[in-house]
């Protein structure tokens, strides 16, 4: 089922995924060099754009290529596949230069139900999640469920954080959210079973403007701390990068 | 000359097409008809392209009122299908004139239906598809008295021996059934599941009135991870079968969210889907294990009928004349498209 492919310089397995898809994980044992792979890798198959490959979603060490299964075949997918890491090797992987976004959050209460539960299984108290959440500058991994939402590498806490037993229905656009070693802003109202810590009053997603979200992988994103009764200031504004 | 038609009862109805392929690359579901065979059918009868704008409906009745001669085709599940209150088929193309009431009814044994109108509807589109997406809020919302604008009318095709069916064009009606066989490949991660992974093959899943667009969710005997660290998020097929409660299976349709942090134990096929789009609460499903290859036979012989069915239909209506005097304008450019 699952083939380990080595060519010239980085490390694959590819995995059956249905009769419409498959799952590349780059095995090069670097968190770093497996994103890069993946995501260029991604890149690669949209510029080339072959008939019947719908297109790649990458996210951290692993991207899913989805095709008609009338038009080609995972064999041949597969095959083509390999092609592209062979061309990557050739010409190396280019990304672009990132964007900084800043991002505004009420934390705790209504706007981050799970601050206090999170804090407690971390064994830290509020204000240190609060600080270490903020301390960090991420880069955008992927682009992820819901509707393009930023998926980051989670803040510096000691252990990882364990998702609901019981998602929530809905959860507001705008909710900041962390579970295992991830971080993310919802971009739209959706159901989650990620903890929410605080929400943004920003608009991260607007159906009426292309693109749909304001970044891509590889751009770096920080959040700073604003009172609740800021909230209503900022709201209606868009999230956009910073000059 | 563009034709007209006015929802007088919406029931739950949406204009669709096959799905919003360019959009899981920026994180939005592919969407798009649940069951694929009949959508396409449903097109190909009504003479248009397998991906033009068509009607999907879940469940509940609907009416809609022509205002131009129009020729229409409903497929998907069983249902009373009239027409200016004649009793016309489903599967077959049915010419409505200009001011008749068409009325579907007591959708049963599946539960979505498609009416292709032929020459579709002019919609809006977000990356290439006019299938609505709930999470970001794109898509026509139908409700009574939304006017769908459409791209041709028909003039009424007359059957000269009345009583005869106007059509008979032989294609193959999918089966449909409230206890379905679901055909499964092995997911990527089938092997952390260990021996209870054999659960998913040896039990009687009940569909689960939570089920939806996005997924549906089974109740049953419940394959159990055997790890318990945590899984980095990554980008999930339509179709995959996750295990993320104790209560439920949960199966992904094509309103999932694109990247997921759950193990997928397996994977439904295409053609299978389409079958699980039938499924209601109340249903019974089992899963049997295939192959890729076999899988992917299945679905190319699927697709083969519906060619075959384009050819019929083509040489068919070239025959009634369906189009004739228009044929200049109808051609599109050599897009291969």
């Amino acid at each position: 089922m699952a083939a380990a492919t080595t060519t010239s310089r980085t490390m694959l397995d590819i995995y059956e995924s249905g009769d419409a898809a498959l799952r590349v994980v780059a095995q090069s044992g670097d968190a770093e060099t497996n994103w890069a792979t993946v995501h260029s890798l991604a890149g690669w198959l949209a510029s080339v754009g072959v008939d019947g490959i719908h297109g790649a979603v990458p996210t951290y060490d692993s991207v899913l290529v989805e095709f008609d299964p009338y038009l080609t075949s995972a064999r041949q997918v597969r095959a083509f596949i390999l092609l592209g890491m062979r061309q990557l090797d050739f010409v190396g992987t280019t990304l672009r230069e990132p964007r900084r976004f800043e991002v505004p959050v009420v934390y705790g209460g209504s706007y981050g139900p799970d601050l206090e539960s999170v804090a407690e299984h971390q064994g830290l108290d509020v204000q240190d999640v609060i600080a270490r959440h903020t301390a960090k500058t991420y880069v955008i991994r992927c682009l992820g469920a819901p509707a393009g939402s930023p998926m980051m590498d989670g803040p510096d806490f000691p252990v990882p954080v364990p998702r609901l037993k019981d998602p929530r229905l809905s959860v507001p656009a705008g909710a900041v959210s962390v579970a295992g070693r991830q971080a993310v802003i919802a971009p739209a109202v959706a159901p989650g079973g990620w903890c929410v810590i605080g929400q943004t009053p920003l608009t991260v997603l607007d159906a009426a403007r292309e693109p749909l979200v304001p970044y891509v992988p590889g751009d770096e994103l920080r959040f700073y701390r604003i009172p609740a009764e800021d909230f209503e200031k900022y709201e209606g504004q868009f999230l956009e990068a910073r000059p | 000359m563009t034709g007209a038609l006015i929802v007088l009862q919406p029931g739950h109805s949406v204009v669709t097409d096959l799905g919003r392929t360019k959009g899981p690359a920026f994180g939005l579901p592919v969407n798009g008809a649940l069951d694929q065979f009949s959508a396409k059918a449903a097109n190909i009868l009504a003479g248009n392209g397998d991906n033009d704008p068509l009607l999907e409906l879940t469940a509940l009745d609907f009416r809609m009122r022509a205002t131009t001669d129009l020729l229409i085709a409903v497929t998907g599940a069983p249902l009373d299908l009239s027409v200016g209150g004649r009793d016309c088929p489903q599967w077959e193309p049915v010419s409505v004139r200009a001011g008749e009431t068409v009325t579907v009814r007591g959708i049963r044994t599946g539960l979505r239906a498609y009416i292709a109108v032929r020459g579709s509807f002019t919609v809006p589109t977000l990356l290439g598809s006019c299938a609505p997406d709930t999470v970001v809020g794109f898509g026509l919302k139908l409700v009574e008295g939304t006017m769908l604008a459409t791209q041709k009318t028909t003039a009424p095709i007359t059957q000269p021996h009345f009583g005869l069916p106007l059509f008979r064009l032989g294609l193959a009606k999918p089966e449909f059934t409230t206890h379905p066989v679901i055909d499964v490949t092995d997911g990527p991660d089938v092997a952390e599941f260990g021996d209870t992974a054999d659960l998913l093959f040896t039990t009687q899943y009940a569909v689960s009135p939570r089920s939806n667009h996005i997924g549906l969710r089974l109740g049953g005997a419940l394959p159990e991870r055997q790890l318990t660290s945590e899984v980095l998020s990554r980008g999930v097929p339509v179709g995959a079968i996750e295990v993320p409660s104790r209560d439920e299976l949960l199966v992904l349709h094509r309103g999932r969210g694109v990247t997921a942090g759950y193990p997928v134990l397996g994977v439904v096929t295409s053609r299978s889907l389409d079958v699980l789009a039938q499924s209601r609460p109340g249903h019974t499903v089992t899963f049997r294990k295939t192959t890729v290859a076999e899988a992917t036979a299945m679905h190319r012989t699927a697709c083969l009928e519906l060619d075959r069915l384009r050819n019929t239909v083509n040489t068919v209506f070239g025959l009634l004349g369906v189009g004739a005097g228009q044929r200049w304008h109808e051609l599109s450019p050599a897009s291969g498209a």
